[in-house]
């Protein structure tokens, strides 16, 4: 009986049942409002204006043209490559430390959370405290080990502004990374690896050979979410830069966040986002083919 | 071996110092901080230890929640607004917290399932359009998100606000998890297939249990996630009744004159105690070996 | 089972969570600053009007933002206090209203100078009563200028840089000055003004039509000074990160020692508590030049009605909190000014005994007055579409100092005004 009921639904239809309440959420939540900011993007709909005509795609020409758009593309793009390199290599490497059985280790794994615990607003005076000119400990650490003669204000110039950024960043979102690489560790059988340790198998092939290759769907979903966050950073610059000095670290999300709320123009801020979700939805696409092969081993 | 095992246990300590400095090393300088008077706070060089220690901050947040503006601290200073409310905030974000973790992973598990195990049309469509929602800043859709919430009469309520939380977190649940349920073994569930056992049945009693590092993974993910977020928790509260910890920590920022640095810091070391209890308590479940057992059955 | 307690347990939150309908009779908002003192106030309101009033209010740096998205979606709030900063754009979308007509205005206009009422002004017509207000000010450290030899602040800007010079050679501060120029609200455009209005520079006219761009105007050599003073090591280079609200913590610490702050902040810069060089910030004159003995900006925080009020109700409680209360007293304005130090604009609590006393502990009260004489006008910060040439404005200028080609750039932005104003 139990058997027929299965062979009557469809593989599509369980996995619409299946998604239900997780499709539900989503609808009532967020579908509606995506596309009330699509609709908004084909509008000229400035909040001091009047009149707001529909304009079909002039938002979307306007920006694609500004030469600015295109210096803050590549600005997005330094960004996320720079950090997602970082926190894929370093949560990679910590993910393999956790895995292993030693005293304190799921102390360790609770206490790594922490600045990614962190509240934004406490995580900002964080860092500007650190990188302070006068009073930060950066310069402090850096002057006492010699490596600078004279204190300097990290965030006033390139390239030290977009490095710092960068490493605020990934410190806060190495902690995740690294638990999300633990967690797909944690499925790979020890069995596995034992077997190879018998047939003599050193630590670095086994990692080549058993360990990569079964981490690769974590591994890819780590690569695509830490590629969307990174696209779309934006608190960590309102805090530390506010896109400066100058323009050089006047990331897509910060200028979404000038167009929207600055200039009351929701019109080319939807806009805006439409198009950095389109760029975020090719890579993601493109990572995904590239990497994830096959379900079954 | 006893020589190698020693040696491994040395190399694993050693690395965890150094990521433990890295990661916990500012976090520490800011506990350090929270103990010590405004004044210290800005000297060349900066005070590691402080001298003397001063609990004042505590206190005003502390007592103040007990006392309310009855508590006046030994400057003849009672305890401001902001702090007074602060840790009763705590309970909302809790709230908040708790839930979107729970049904994120009970609904995400039950959506990645399906993705993960069966072929059907619209596969891939339905993967990607789950992560649709993310890949567009939240920056742009907090308006209509906003509009719609209100109209809908939702305004200023925490049940909004989890699940606007939940249908963030819910795209990368479902892409963790289905990433997860990749790597354990078929095998099993043709076992269970084979038993007679329905899909229903194979999800909860086979793949639940043994992706149980995954599920924890992603509940604490979800918890961090929601605990930490502040744009929305800003735009849909109205009162201090649904105010979470993000909203609340931010208020102590006021005007120039008026900051009282050392408790913003006192109130960001107070709000990782959570999310670190909650990975703790939960951490122990993210342990192999409950793969290898199963593959023996 | 499990799951529908979980259930009942968030159903019963919800019920929890929800903001009861409240009918106060006016509500107002703004950001945390002594959240205890405005209840009290609003209490005193209460018992004398017998209107009821809550206060209800958001984080400071978010409330530009949070604001935006309340009234988009239908605020319910019915006074809301303003930056002179986003006035015009409040102003233009519609959102308060003016005060013009209602009883009493012409009162207190009458108790106000002209300058403030400026900065409350848009499109002709005032939109609310002061909160607080005041101008920017030049402070220096007595204490290090006298341990360089100087025995008085400067009067220009070439013999702030001499100073400056004096005091980095003398090896008493490494880079004396310091500016807030980063690029948001109360910073760099701010400081840019009123250093430029030291050199007898303007970025507008009177018609609106920018001349920052003119050769050897006042505003390239403010800008030149500031480029100048960064590559001498005489202004701090760290002053391109550090707003308005940083700007103090240098002071504080005598890591600087001449700055331009807000006129209340010097409060802070002299109080022992949170100060080492508590008595020792002194305010003097901004700087001019062979073009102008001096110039500030002034600055105002206001009561603004919005749309949606009841207008005769709010009126009530913005003449409370801005003016004077039912025993014909500035009592609010007062009270802010005495206990807290906060900048006031009308006229009679300038006479005041009591506040003068009170603010002599930490600020020269004559030469704050005395300064205001230099406010400059800025009429062009209320069109509505300055805050749109106001955000690449930021980066421009960040640019030019680190070393862009000032000419070009400036033609650049006097270009984006007029496209700007064509628009409008």
């Amino acid at each position: 009986m139990i058997n027929l009921k299965n062979k009557e639904i469809t593989p599509g239809k369980l996995a619409l049942i299946f998604s239900a309440p997780a499709l539900f959420v989503l609808t009532v939540t967020v579908l509606i409002p995506i596309i009330y900011a699509v609709y908004l993007s084909l509008y000229r709909y400035k909040l001091k204006r009047a009149k707001k005509p529909f304009v079909g795609l002039e938002n979307y020409e306007k920006i694609l043209t500004d030469e600015k758009f295109w210096d803050s593309l590549t600005t997005s793009l330094i960004f996320t490559v720079s950090v997602v390199g970082v926190i894929i290599t370093v949560s990679f490497f910590l993910a393999l430390l956790l895995d292993q059985d030693f005293p304190g280790r799921g102390l360790l794994r609770a206490l790594l959370l922490i600045p990614w615990a962190i509240p934004d607003v406490v995580n900002a005076l964080l860092w500007k405290w650190l990188l302070h000119p006068t009073f930060g400990v950066m310069n402090a650490l850096f002057s006492m080990g010699g490596l600078i003669d004279e204190y300097v204000a990290w965030l006033s110039s390139m390239p030290s502004a977009m490095i710092w950024v960068v490493i605020a960043y990934s410190w806060k979102n190495i902690p995740l990374a690294t638990l999300l690489m633990l967690a797909g560790l944690q499925t790979i059988s020890k069995t596995l690896h034992e077997a190879a340790m018998l047939e003599g198998a050193s630590a670095w092939q086994r990692t080549l050979n058993i360990t990569l290759p079964l981490l690769r769907p974590t591994l890819t979903v780590v690569l695509i979410f830490e590629t969307i966050f990174a696209l779309k950073v934006f608190d960590l610059i309102y805090v530390l830069t506010s896109g400066g000095p100058g323009r050089s670290t006047a990331v897509l999300g910060w200028n979404i966040y000038i167009n929207t709320f600055k200039k009351l123009d929701f019109g080319s801020g939807s806009a805006l986002a439409m198009i950095l979700g389109l760029i975020t939805l090719f890579l993601a696409i493109f990572f995904y083919s590239f990497l994830d092969r096959g379900e079954r081993q | 071996m006893k020589r190698n095992k020693l040696k491994r246990y040395i190399l694993i300590y050693l690395a965890s110092a150094v990521f433990l400095t890295v990661f916990i090393g500012p976090f520490l300088w800011l506990v350090s901080s929270s103990f010590q008077m405004e004044n210290q706070l800005f000297k060349v060089p900066p005070v590691w230890f402080p001298n003397p220690v001063s609990t004042e901050s505590y206190r005003e947040i502390f007592m103040g929640a007990i006392y309310d503006e009855s508590y006046v601290s030994v400057y003849g200073k009672s305890s401001s607004y902001q702090a007074r409310i602060y840790l009763r905030s705590f309970l909302n974000s809790l709230i908040i917290a708790l839930s979107v973790s729970f049904f994120s992973v009970l609904f995400g598990a039950y959506a990645a399932y399906p993705i993960a195990r069966m072929d059907f049309k619209g596969k891939y469509f339905l993967l990607f359009s789950i992560l649709v929602v993310r890949l567009v800043p939240a920056l742009a859709l907090a308006i209509p998100i906003v509009l719609f919430a209100k109209k809908m009469g939702m305004n200023d309520r925490l049940i909004t606000l989890i699940f606007i939380n939940m249908s963030f977190v819910l795209p990368y649940v479902i892409w963790l998890l289905q990433a997860y349920f990749k790597t354990i073994p078929s095998e099993l569930e043709d076992a269970g297939r084979i038993d007679g056992c329905s899909r229903f049945q194979v999800l909860n009693k086979i793949i639940l249990p043994l992706s149980l590092p995954g599920l924890v993974t992603t509940g604490i993910l979800a918890f961090l996630l929601s605990w930490g977020e502040f744009l929305f928790a800003l735009l849909i509260t109205e009162t201090e009744k649904s105010f979470t910890s993000t909203v609340v920590a931010a208020m102590f920022a006021t005007m120039v004159g008026d900051i009282n640095y050392v408790t913003i810091i006192a109130a960001g070391v107070l709000s990782v105690i959570p999310p670190v209890l909650f990975a703790l308590f939960f951490q122990k479940y993210i342990m192999s070996g409950l793969l290898s057992g199963a593959v023996k059955n | 089972m499990r799951k529908a307690i979980a259930f009942l347990f968030i159903a019963s939150f919800c019920f929890l969570g929800t903001a009861l309908a409240q009918d106060t009779d006016v509500k107002l908002t703004g950001w945390p600053y002594q959240v205890d003192v405005v209840r009290e106030n609003l209490e005193r309101f209460s018992s004398q009007s017998g209107l009821s009033a809550t206060f209800n209010p958001f984080p400071s740096n978010e409330y530009h933002t949070k604001m935006v998205a309340s009234f988009t979606s239908g605020t319910n709030f019915d006074v809301v206090y303003v930056r002179d900063s986003f006035l015009a754009e409040w102003a233009s979308a519609g959102w308060i209203v003016p005060i013009t007509g209602l009883p009493g205005v012409d009162d207190y206009m009458a108790d106000l100078p002209q300058g403030i009422i400026e900065q409350m002004t848009f499109d002709g017509e005032v939109y609310g009563l002061p909160y607080y207000s005041g101008n920017s000010v030049f402070v220096y450290n007595q204490r290090l200028l006298k341990k360089a030899g100087i025995n008085s602040p400067p009067k220009t800007w070439d013999e702030l840089t001499k100073q400056a010079i004096t005091l980095k050679q003398k090896g008493v501060v490494r880079n004396p000055i310091v500016i807030g120029l980063a690029a948001n609200e109360n910073s760099i455009l701010r400081n840019l003004e009123i250093i430029s209005a030291g050199f007898g520079g303007r970025f507008f006219n009177d018609k609106l039509e920018p001349v920052f761009h003119q050769k050897n105007s006042g505003v390239k050599k403010a800008l030149a000074w500031i480029a100048d003073g960064i590559s001498k090591g005489v202004i701090n280079r760290a002053s391109i990160s550090q707003g308005d609200g940083e700007i103090d913590k240098f002071m504080r610490s005598g890591t600087a020692a001449f700055t331009i702050v807000t006129d209340y902040e010097m409060k802070v810069l002299n109080d022992p508590k949170k100060s080492d060089e508590a008595g020792n910030i002194k305010n003097a004159l901004v700087p001019g030049s062979a073009d102008a003995v001096s110039g500030t900006i002034g600055y105002v925080r206001l009561y603004s009605i919005t749309s949606e009020a009841d207008k005769a109700k709010a009126w009530k409680l913005v003449q409370f909190l801005g003016g004077k209360d039912a025993t014909g007293a500035y009592y609010v304005p007062k009270r802010w000014a005495l206990e807290f130090g906060l900048g006031f604009s009308p006229a009679p609590l300038y006479k005041d005994a009591d506040v003068r006393n009170s603010i002599s502990g930490w600020i020269n009260p004559d030469i704050l007055q005395e300064q205001a004489k230099y406010g400059i006008n800025r009429a062009y910060r209320f069109v509505p579409y300055f805050s749109d040439w106001e955000a690449e404005a930021w980066s421009e200028f960040q640019e030019i100092i680190n070393g862009a080609d000032m000419d070009s750039s400036l033609d650049k932005l006097a270009k984006n005004w007029n496209e700007l104003k064509a628009e409008y």
